[in-house]
């Protein structure tokens, strides 16, 4: 007689959980009969938002950042915004946080991750080609680095700079005073603030 | 000084509690005992690394959540709790997120073993940590810089071997922030070396006593200070090799006695006094550079070691040096050199008085 194991249904669910990030075979197993107990009142609103996440939203084609499809980008179509300083960010969540530190009026671009070898991530992987157009449609004036300060984020602010040279864009990186190794999701508001002012050229 | 010391679900042990005598303390028994964990457990305490290991899960006891070290430390309450994932740091009671923080409360380590012999016998790996345990213990930004550059390395060699066609500009980003970290790891190296040299050579002639001169130097992996421009050089070599052809990671310590390779020309006898004076030249440098004199630990060495060299190891510590020892006999004890306090390690249990 085979092992007993759970219904192939939920194996499947369990299976898909802890392929997601951050969460090991435990809590995948301990989410997944949560799920199961709490009854399709609870899963029902889950599941259609899951399900309507990519129908309804995508990543702006200019900067990376996202918006309701059919709608327009409120950063990149707002006339108010300095569109000849762009700021490039590893992740969504550091435009927010950006704009929430309320020292930064420009473009934002939107790598979506670092260049990491060891984790297979590439220059392809990221959104690099489509910021050297950018910065060529714009006009910028200037490219400010805001990645992490960890390895792969200086090794991805090093790879940009060395593309952009020869651009006549000048580039800078956020200013001291950041946490080494630091991405920018363990900085306050007043830190990035100070750091996007006092920022330095490096290309 | 540290006072006392307790470890709970550290390696084979459940919870113990030692104090630790002013002077020296001794812990025998056989071997498997657990009586290198006690040591081990110190230098965790003191400097959150281990020279047994760079994994720190495998000081979490087999079935236990976490390993907690704790004990006091020139008045200061220092507790260092591990978990396979994560780590907590405390100074009297109060949570350091930074590290930093944490080791400025607490001492410098001088760790001895079998071991020592491999840097005179072995490979450069084994010179490099030596120059690594003492650099971390002086220099704030070592240890992040010796950690940032092995990264940046790993990422370059990988990126290196991994396409037919070298991505160039890939590896040119990471050996442009390895470079950057070099330039601080030579600097600091260089100038520990430059401060370990007097007192190799003063240890190793008071040691060896018939005109013998032992001296080291340092041999830089690099050829310069820019390791960006010097990759940029070597690209025939690194599309041959598919590995980054320079850099400190290829750093060594010259060891030369009267002016020749150590590790090919000296006798057994003459290494063994040569790896002693590097030890007693650490303990000199982590005093003159930090203030303060410190925690010698030493691993199974010290009753093999004659009585020439047993004495001159007491004698050459800087004043002051507390020294926690195992052994697994006891009769260098009745030299009467020793004042301290004596434990017994059996099966992961720790009885005082022997
Ligand atoms: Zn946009």
């Amino acid at each position: 007689m085979p092992a007993l194991d759970y219904p192939p249904p939920i194996q499947r669910l369990i299976a898909q959980l802890r392929s997601l990030p951050g969460l090991g075979p435990r809590s995948a197993e301990r989410l997944a009969l949560w799920l199961m107990q709490v009854g399709p009142l609870r899963v029902d609103p889950l599941a259609r938002s899951l399900g309507l996440l990519h129908d309804t939203v995508r990543a702006c084609d200019e900067c990376g950042f996202f918006i309701e499809k059919d709608a327009d980008c409120l950063l990149c179509t707002n006339e108010r915004r300095n569109a000849r300083l762009i700021c490039v960010v590893e992740q969504a969540a550091d435009v927010l946080r950006l704009e929430r530190s309320g020292a930064f009026q420009g473009m934002y671009h939107v790598l979506g991750g670092k260049l990491s070898p060891l984790d297979n991530v590439t220059p392809e992987d990221l959104r690099i080609d489509s910021l050297m157009q950018r910065v060529q449609s714009l006009q910028a004036e200037e490219v400010i680095l805001a990645v992490g300060s960890d390895v792969e984020g200086e090794a991805t602010a090093s790879y940009i700079a060395d593309g952009l040279s020869g651009l006549g864009v000048s580039v800078t990186r956020l200013a001291q005073g950041m946490p080494a190794g630091g991405a920018l999701d363990h900085v306050d508001e007043l830190t990035l603030f100070q750091a996007l002012h006092g920022r330095r050229k490096i290309g | 000084m540290l006072e006392k010391l307790t470890l709970r679900d550290f390696r084979c042990f459940d919870s113990v509690q030692v104090d630790v005598h002013p002077e020296t303390t001794v812990f025998t028994g056989k071997n498997g005992q657990g009586k290198t964990s006690l040591i081990e457990a110190a230098c965790v305490l003191l400097r959150l690394q281990s020279p047994r290991t760079s994994s720190r899960d495998e000081w979490v006891r087999f079935g236990a959540q976490a390993a907690v070290v704790e004990g006091k430390w020139n008045g200061s309450v220092l507790r260092c709790a591990q978990s396979a994932k994560a780590r907590r740091l405390a100074v009297d009671g109060g949570v350091c997120t930074r590290s930093a923080d944490y080791l400025s409360a607490s001492g410098v380590v001088v760790w001895m073993d079998h071991a020592d012999m491999n840097m005179l016998r072995a490979g450069a790996e084994h010179r490099r940590r030596y120059l690594d345990f003492t650099g971390s213990q002086l220099y704030p930004g070592y240890l992040t810089a010796l950690r940032a550059y092995e990264r940046a390395l790993r990422g370059r060699n990988y990126a290196l071997k991994k396409d037919a066609v070298i991505a160039w500009r890939q590896a040119d980003a990471f050996a442009r922030v390895m470079s950057e970290h070099a330039r601080v790891l030579r600097e600091h190296r260089a100038a520990l070396i430059d401060l370990l040299r007097p007192f190799v050579t003063e240890h190793h002639a008071a040691l060896s006593g018939v005109g013998e001169s032992a001296s080291v130097s340092y041999a830089c992996g690099q050829s310069g200070d820019d390791l960006f421009e010097e990759l940029i050089s070597r690209r025939g070599d690194e599309e041959r090799t598919r590995s980054t052809a320079c850099g400190v990671h290829r750093d060594d310590i010259l060891l030369t006695l009267n002016e020749r390779d150590a590790g090919s020309f000296a006798s057994e006898g003459q290494q063994r006094t040569l790896a002693l004076a590097m030890k007693l030249a650490q303990a000199k440098v982590l005093h003159q550079v930090r203030g303060q004199a410190p925690l010698l630990l030493v691993d199974d060495v010290f009753g093999e070691l004659d009585r020439h060299r047993r004495r001159a190891l007491m004698a050459g510590m800087p004043q002051g040096t507390q020294k926690m020892i195992t052994t697994t006999h006891l009769d260098w004890l009745e030299e009467g050199s020793l004042s301290g306090q004596v434990y017994e390690v059996d099966a992961g249990k720790v009885r005082g008085g022997a």
